[in-house]
């Protein structure tokens, strides 16, 4: 039967009238849709509207490997401060075609809110609680739009390696987000860590000057820094690990003591676990242009952030008690990478 | 604006029915998208759950920001009745990255490498739109582009300039209360046996209440986070350049029907009177069963000016004290 359609508006000085007609004649009833009708019609828009959301997120997904982040080539470094992830990614972005991002702390942003703000327990309406896919989605093109935008066009194909020691506390969410991605978990005997931190946060040290120029400077007892240094340790590790674990993509746990005592064939090995294909000379090349040995030695110092780099300096560095103190925080995990 | 809408069908011979349907109004802004008649999915609640697929408008968001016990629950419900609207409540999303901005170290903050270091601003400042508008994606998968979000968030507003520089177009509401009332709400709440101290100490036995322990510890705290969560949301809302509406809860108790009506218009959302009267009706005090009002429950007394009765001078005093600039701001 016709019908007629008719919708005029008018505006002047901001206010709109308008006037919607609809007419019409008909056998049976009158052109209203049943309720069955309309959820069909819903249900079938919504089927459609899923189909173009997927074809979106393929073409999305293409124009970022196209711009030159492609997610299988982001190289996580986790950890914690102070286990040489610094000296792993200055050796890693030696290679042409390899990018360092370091420190973004991306992972700090996720889980300072997720685990340390208790979001992981906020019911459905939290902006991280929810589906994992759904909170995995949204992180993963967080991280891809951000890398994108700063190293789209320097890394083209390559990899990025994101140095996140500070931002391990979030390691997990950034795994799960990425799962083809790959991941390096770095550990350090936990008593070394906590010296080295201890250094540089004692009066002199570099992070305290550091702080002091800032105007950020808080004055701690060394057993108060060597205690939140050991909680730290066991905090991040304990999500790096989980990271770790959990991911299904290339992967390598590296023990900052074997880089040491073997850099060339410690960094060899870590592309091969990770299936990287990196020329031998050029490994060779960036192990020695990043070795102890060529960092001035005015850089280098109990004071400065090049330590003294010593398996086992902790001996020299903590006092009994502090090291008690250490070993006792974090027993689990020196007992499970570094057994007696 | 007032709208009419009418819908009359006859029969003008035998099985042969003629149908006229007419809206007619006035708005403000934009056009409301053609009604269906009554009882169709459009403007019905299964709508927000059988609705199309995810297609947000992002100048259809609108942010509720102030600080907890000021009534933004009761707003949220009120504005999430009225049709094509549904709500989210409490993302928190204001804190994933208000808190992360604002705790940043000076050297991080200055670095370009940090994800939200201020020489990259430009670039980060999109990173947080799309993660809004993805989650909105995800987690409502079935709003349409002519729906309505309200968001409540007034335990999130140390986000709130973030948020609203990152979405420019979407509008705000800036809901304000007498801070000695929301002390006296808050305290409430937070003693021992009250509706939030037993949430909060699910799974956490022996837990103790700060607000019988240490009452004026408690209203210290209380009073700065209404000071802190209160400027925050002020700051954003000053310097939001698009549709926006200031509301004292005050004006909300007194006159909701007139006060909503003047939120809606102050936020260019097209509205009909009668679902806006409908939608007070069904959220007024009044309407809330008695059992669930009084002391210790959620519901307590939506009175203002009850802090008289519920804080001793000193209490008032140092709540005074701590948000002078707001109270001389808001409630001169």
């Amino acid at each position: 039967m016709p019908a007629l359609k008719n919708r005029v508006v008018l505006a002047a000085r901001g206010v709109k009238a308008f006037l919607g007609i609809e007419v019409g004649l008909t056998r049976g009833e009158a052109p209203i849709l049943a309720d069955e009708e309309i959820r069909t019609l819903h249900h079938q828009v919504a089927e459609k509207e899923q189909e173009i959301q997927a074809l979106q997120e393929r073409i999305s997904a293409k124009s970022l490997r196209a711009g030159g982040v492609d997610p299988e080539k982001v190289v996580w470094i986790f950890g914690v401060a102070r286990v040489g992830s610094t000296w792993l990614a200055s050796m890693m972005g030696e290679t042409e075609g390899h990018a360092v991002w370091n420190e973004p702390r991306i992972g700090s942003l996720f889980g300072d809110f997720y685990y340390g703000r208790g979001a992981h327990r906020s019911g459905r309406h939290g902006i991280l609680g929810g589906s994992e896919e759904g909170r995995s989605k949204t992180i993963r093109a967080f991280i891809l739009t951000a890398a994108r935008a700063k190293f789209g066009r320097m890394v083209d194909g390559g990899y990025l390696v994101i140095k996140e020691p500070n931002g391990s506390n979030g390691a997990p969410l950034l795994a799960q987000a990425l799962p083809e991605s790959r991941v390096i978990f770095m550990v350090r005997d936990p008593r070394d860590v906590a010296a080295s931190g201890l250094g540089a946060a004692l009066e002199g040290g570099w992070y305290a000057e550091a702080s002091k120029r800032r105007g950020t400077s808080k004055q701690h007892s060394p057993e108060d820094v060597v205690e939140a240094r050991a909680r730290r340790y066991v905090e991040y590790i304990s999500r790096s690990r989980e990271a770790y674990e959990s991911h299904e993509g290339p992967k390598t746990l590296v023990y900052y003591e074997e880089l040491r005592t073997d850099t060339l064939e410690t960094m060899k090995r870590i592309y091969s676990d990770l299936k990287m294909s990196v020329a031998g000379e050029e490994v060779l090349r960036a192990v020695e242009e990043n070795s102890w040995e060529n960092i001035p030695e005015e850089k280098k110092g109990p004071d400065k952030f090049y330590r003294k780099a010593t398996p086992g300096g902790w001996r020299e560095d903590l006092t009994p008690e502090q090291a008690r103190t250490v070993e006792r925080i974090t027993a689990p995990l020196l007992e499970e990478f570094y057994p007696a | 604006m007032p709208v009419l809408r009418n819908r009359v069908v006859f029969e003008v011979a035998c099985g042969i029915q003629a149908f006229l349907g007419i809206e007619a109004g006035l708005v403000r802004g934009e056009i409301p998208p053609p009604s269906a008649p009554d009882g169709e999915v459009a403007e019905s609640k299964d709508s927000r759950a059988a609705g199309r697929a995810s297609g947000m408008d992002p100048g259809k968001i609108v942010w509720i920001f102030g600080t907890g016990r000021s009534g933004s629950t009761w707003l949220m419900n009120m504005m999430a009745e009225m049709p094509r609207s549904s709500f989210w409540n409490e993302p928190k999303v204001g804190n994933l990255f208000g808190r992360f901005h604002e705790g940043a170290q000076v050297g991080e903050r200055n670095s370009a490498n940090y994800i939200l270091g201020e020489p990259a601003r430009e670039g980060w400042m999109p990173l947080i739109r799309t993660f809004v508008l993805g989650s909105i994606s995800y987690r409502r998968p079935r709003i349409g582009a002519n729906s309505y979000l309200i968001v409540k968030e007034p335990n999130a507003s140390v986000g709130a300039s973030l948020l609203m520089e990152a979405l420019p177009e979407s509008r705000m509401v800036l809901l304000v209360r007498d801070p000695r009332d929301v002390v006296a709400s808050a305290l409430d709440a937070m003693r021992g046996g009250s509706w939030l101290f037993e949430r909060r100490s699910r799974g956490k036995e022996g837990r103790e209440s700060l607000a019988d322990n240490d009452t004026a510890e408690a209203v210290k705290r209380r009073a700065m986070t209404y000071r802190r969560d209160i400027g925050h949301a002020k700051d954003a809302f000053e310097a939001h350049a698009g549709r926006k509406a200031l509301v004292r809860y005050e004006d909300l108790r007194r006159e909701p029907f007139e006060t909503l009506r003047r939120v809606y218009e102050d936020l260019d959302i097209p509205f009909d009177e009668d679902d806006l009267r409908a939608a007070v009706e069904k959220h007024s005090w009044e309407s809330i069963a008695e059992e669930e009002k009084g002391e210790g429950k959620k519901f307590r007394k939506a009175t203002p000016g009850g802090w008289r009765e519920d804080l001793t001078p000193d209490q008032a005093q140092m709540v005074e004290e701590i948000t002078a600039p707001l109270l001389r701001e808001f409630y001169p």
